[in-house]
């Protein structure tokens, strides 16, 4: 990872998914920055950090898995526990 | 509330009041400090909470700051937060508890509270343009380049190597082992013509107009001298140049930064450098905080550690190392050395109980306390660029 402060500061264009999600980074979603500005304001987010918390994410994800989901259940069986 | 106060509990009322984790066992659980220590205290939702406490009027700056000295500044508390980890990115909005204990400790000394101990560290740092990293021989300028003799490395130059305190004047055989490695890669570079100390660590302790004044110092030093690419070997300078000098200087700041470990992991992958020589250790890794947890860097050292032959290595993935902290960082060894102690043995523990001989960091600022509590295990702890300059040949 090279830094170069213009290019952190610079995020990839703004692509509108809904009235209130953008996109700037592929599969990453973020609020309308407009609905952001009253009760939490947002930060500046330098391009590194944001894609380090979505790795971050993934990453304790698939740790939470290998760790924890050692079986698989299917629906029927949640369905049948709800029964009983 | 004295009026500085009253402008940072403003400033800070919003981080405070999201940190709704009281409780929860996510940050505390991680926290290196509070699983030696269990001191609620210390805690990282304690951190906040004094803020709102502040902003009640029923605590001063005064009655808190030495609870603010309990932190390494290891991010993994911050990470882990349900805030920064789920919902940081989605709402540009992440928990910044480093930045708040940082920034306590600067109101602290803003208003004349000091820790002994810090206080003492920056001003020889201030007297001396390094910290006194050697148990009381005093550092000189002069010295700072002494680590390179007889390497034959040019001063200035595009693209320059940048020292840390502890390896420019105590683990010097870490930037030898860096030189050596670039040299062989033909890696052209040289060194700072005159190097002080980042001012990371007076920003960390809560002296915050030294740490821009020793910014702005090297700042010119490489632009009298055209630097344009500072590489760098300590992910504690690594953080200090891409998250303070940013802060300080801001679109003024035109230096690239890269990281070494980055580097060598990039020249390894094109050829430029293949490790040939045996390394007979059986090891884990430890990650550096500063580069896991608030850098994301864990890909590289793996990659330079399979790359080494002979090297047999049982790898800790790096979410549960997010736990794992060296207790080297946020100048706690300067003011509360036993607890440092404290966390390293307990890193040193997790390493024993793979069966490694060999703890291999890649951070110098680690290694020390590593090392000591290594001795009392038989694990030895070594830097993962000296392990791969062993491996490519290159002496010490």
């Amino acid at each position: 990872m090279k830094y170069r402060y213009q290019e952190e500061m610079s995020p990839p264009p703004v692509q509108r998914v809904t009235d209130v999600a953008i996109t700037r980074f592929e599969h990453v979603f973020e609020v309308e920055p407009g609905l952001m500005t009253e009760h939490v304001t947002q930060q500046t987010f330098p391009n590194w950090d944001t894609l380090r918390l979505v790795r971050s994410r993934a990453d304790h994800l698939a740790w939470m898995h290998r760790h924890f989901a050692d079986k698989v259940i299917s629906g029927e069986e949640l369905l049948d526990d709800l029964d009983e | 509330m004295p009026d500085p106060e009253k402008r940072f509990a403003e400033e800070w009322r919003n981080a405070a009041y999201n940190c709704f984790s009281s409780g929860h066992k996510f940050c505390r659980e991680v926290c290196p400090v509070m699983q030696v220590t269990r001191n609620e205290s210390w805690s990282p939702t304690a951190f906040h909470a004094n803020v709102v406490a502040m902003e009640k009027g029923e605590l001063e700056v005064a009655d808190v700051a030495a609870d603010y000295v309990n932190c390494t500044g290891c991010g993994a508390c911050e990470l882990r937060c349900p805030n920064s980890l789920f919902t940081g990115d989605f709402y540009r909005f992440r928990t910044r508890t480093v930045d708040l204990v940082k920034a306590v400790r600067g109101l602290a000394v803003s208003q004349g509270v000091h820790q002994p101990g810090w206080q003492r560290w920056n001003l020889l740092t201030d007297e001396r343009r390094h910290e006194p990293v050697l148990n009381g021989t005093p550092i000189e300028q002069e010295r700072v380049r002494d680590w390179a003799d007889g390497l034959d490395l040019p001063i200035g130059g595009e693209t320059i190597l940048f020292v840390d305190c502890e390896a420019a004047f105590y683990r010097t055989s870490v930037p030898r082992a860096v030189a050596r490695i670039l040299n062989l890669a033909g890696y052209k570079f040289g060194l700072m013509n005159e190097q002080w100390c980042c001012g990371g660590p007076a920003a960390e302790m809560g002296y915050e107009e030294q740490a821009r004044r020793f910014a702005q110092h090297n700042l010119d030093d490489w632009r009298a001298a055209g630097v344009r690419r500072v590489l760098v070997l300590d992910p504690h300078d690594y953080i200090t140049f891409t998250e303070d000098y940013p802060k300080y200087f801001g679109d003024a700041y035109d230096i690239e930064i890269v990281l070494v470990v980055e580097l060598l992991a990039e020249l390894i992958r094109e050829g430029r450098l293949t490790p040939h020589v045996p390394v007979e250790r059986t090891v884990t890794y430890h990650d550096p905080c500063r580069l896991s947890k608030r850098k994301g860097v864990w890909r590289e050292p793996r990659e330079i550690l399979r790359a080494i032959p002979g090297v047999t290595f049982h790898d800790v993935d790096r979410v549960t190392q997010w736990s794992y902290c060296s207790g080297g960082g946020g100048g706690l060894p300067v003011e509360k050395p036993e607890l440092t102690a404290k966390i390293s043995e307990h890193r040193v523990g997790k390493a024993a109980e793979l069966g490694v001989d060999t703890l291999v960091s890649a951070c110098p600022w680690s290694e020390r306390p590593l090392s000591e509590a290594g001795k009392a295990r038989s694990i030895d702890v070594v830097d993962l660029h000296e392990l791969l300059a062993e491996s490519l040949g290159v002496a010490p």
